[in-house]
């Protein structure tokens, strides 16, 4: 009764609601699809590969949907940026996917990819996580000089160097309050849309930085703004991937009962707190899913022997989605105890909104 | 236990450390059979 066979295996419905959940308040929240958890996810239920990526690219383009219209009822999105950057996009993914069967021709494949993925990964991590610190350390000082602060604090400058580039056609972006060459976001797309066709992932975990340090977006907006773009190129995956009749409709049926609660929650969770506090989610996440990539590279380098190296890889594949749906969750806790003026950890402060 | 709370790092390392074994704890009773 609580379970369905997929593909020849078993697996228990609680499961797939669970992981729709986890991955709808982390994609709800940072602004990504999941696919580089629920993929590896659905594998480790018995998912065969190609059916895993197909239910992927399907639940992820219903959970997008659901999570734009949450957050564009919270004003998180631009659509300006949006539709400028979805052309770029497209012609990126295309470009990504052609390298990466070119690489396939030339003999290199599994091992580059990943090799790839780890590198920009850690590159993201470390920026990411440079730059909230340092924003972190700024709001704490703010608020004990008793400075009024607003909901976003950066102190990356990269963003003023792109928005003065003087190349025509140059777009306003209201919502986002930012004059911005229309090349820029479109070569933002174009590039994150290769890594992504590359990597084979959504990109999110990419668009996202990119839109707050290239860009020169909020926190807020750029994970709203992703989203919209995550509908387009996942709902283009997801198309291609059932008419290649890889898609179980029944497994995609039970994960969006769960995301579409996960992702109403998600998104809402970012009215709770300020810019640096979805950056930092943001890069937990991004050097988790680095450190899973690391550990699948070492497995392929090993030879597939090391037994203890594929138990660890389904534990931290299970643990991160759990992970940063807990973060997220407690999160949300701590601001509205701070809210109530009850006592909260010393570093929750300068991170949540107060009333 | 109270650095790992008023930590932001602990905070990161009791939660992940939570949410690994309650994963590792859903292998061991639901997956490690759908595994084989």
């Amino acid at each position: 009764m609580f379970d369905f066979t997929v593909a020849g295996h078993v697996v228990p419905i609680f499961l797939l609601v669970l992981t729709g959940f986890t991955v709808g308040v982390v994609g709800g929240f940072i602004g990504v699809g999941g696919g580089y958890m629920v993929t590896p996810a659905l594998i480790v239920f018995g998912f065969p590969g190609y059916m895993a990526s197909g239910t992927d690219a399907c639940h992820i383009a219903g959970k997008s949907v659901i999570s734009s219209i949450r957050h564009r009822q919270l004003g998180n999105i631009d659509w300006t940026i949006a539709l400028s950057m979805v052309g770029g996009t497209m012609l990126g993914v295309e470009l990504g996917v052609r390298l990466l069967v070119y690489t396939k021709n030339i003999g290199l494949s599994g091992v580059v990819l990943l090799a790839a993925s780890v590198a920009v990964m850690l590159g993201l991590f470390i920026y990411t996580q440079v730059e909230t610190q340092k924003s972190h350390k700024k709001l704490t000082a703010d608020r004990k000089a008793g400075k009024e602060i607003g909901r976003e604090v950066k102190v990356s400058t990269l963003p003023l160097f792109f928005q003065r580039i003087p190349i025509m056609p140059i777009i306003k972006a209201r919502k986002a309050r930012l004059v911005i060459s229309m090349w820029v976001i479109v070569i933002v797309g174009v590039f994150t849309g290769v890594l992504a066709g590359f990597l084979g992932v959504g990109g999110g975990f990419i668009r996202v930085p990119a839109l707050v340090y290239v860009v020169g977006t909020t926190s807020h907006l750029a994970v709203g703004t992703d989203l919209v773009e995550i509908i387009v190129s996942g709902g283009y995956g997801a198309l291609r991937q059932s008419m290649e009749g890889n898609v179980d409709f029944m497994a995609v049926f039970f994960m969006i009962i769960g995301a579409m609660m996960g992702a109403q929650f998600g998104s809402l969770a970012t009215s709770f707190v300020r810019g640096p506090a979805i950056r930092y989610i943001l890069s937990y996440s991004l050097i988790l899913a680095t450190v899973g990539a690391a550990m699948r590279l070492v497995y392929v380098l090993t030879g597939g022997t090391a037994e203890w190296l594929a138990f660890i890889a389904v534990v931290f594949t299970l643990g991160e989605m759990v992970f940063l749906c807990l973060f997220i969750c407690t999160l949300v806790w701590f601001a509205v105890r701070h809210q109530n003026g009850k006592t909260v950890p010393e570093w929750v402060p300068p991170l949540v909104v107060t009333a | 236990m109270k650095w790992f709370i008023n930590n932001m790092f602990g905070y990161w390392i009791l939660l992940l450390v939570i949410s690994c074994g309650l994963s590792a704890i859903c292998y061991e009773l639901f997956l490690k059979q759908l595994m084989k």
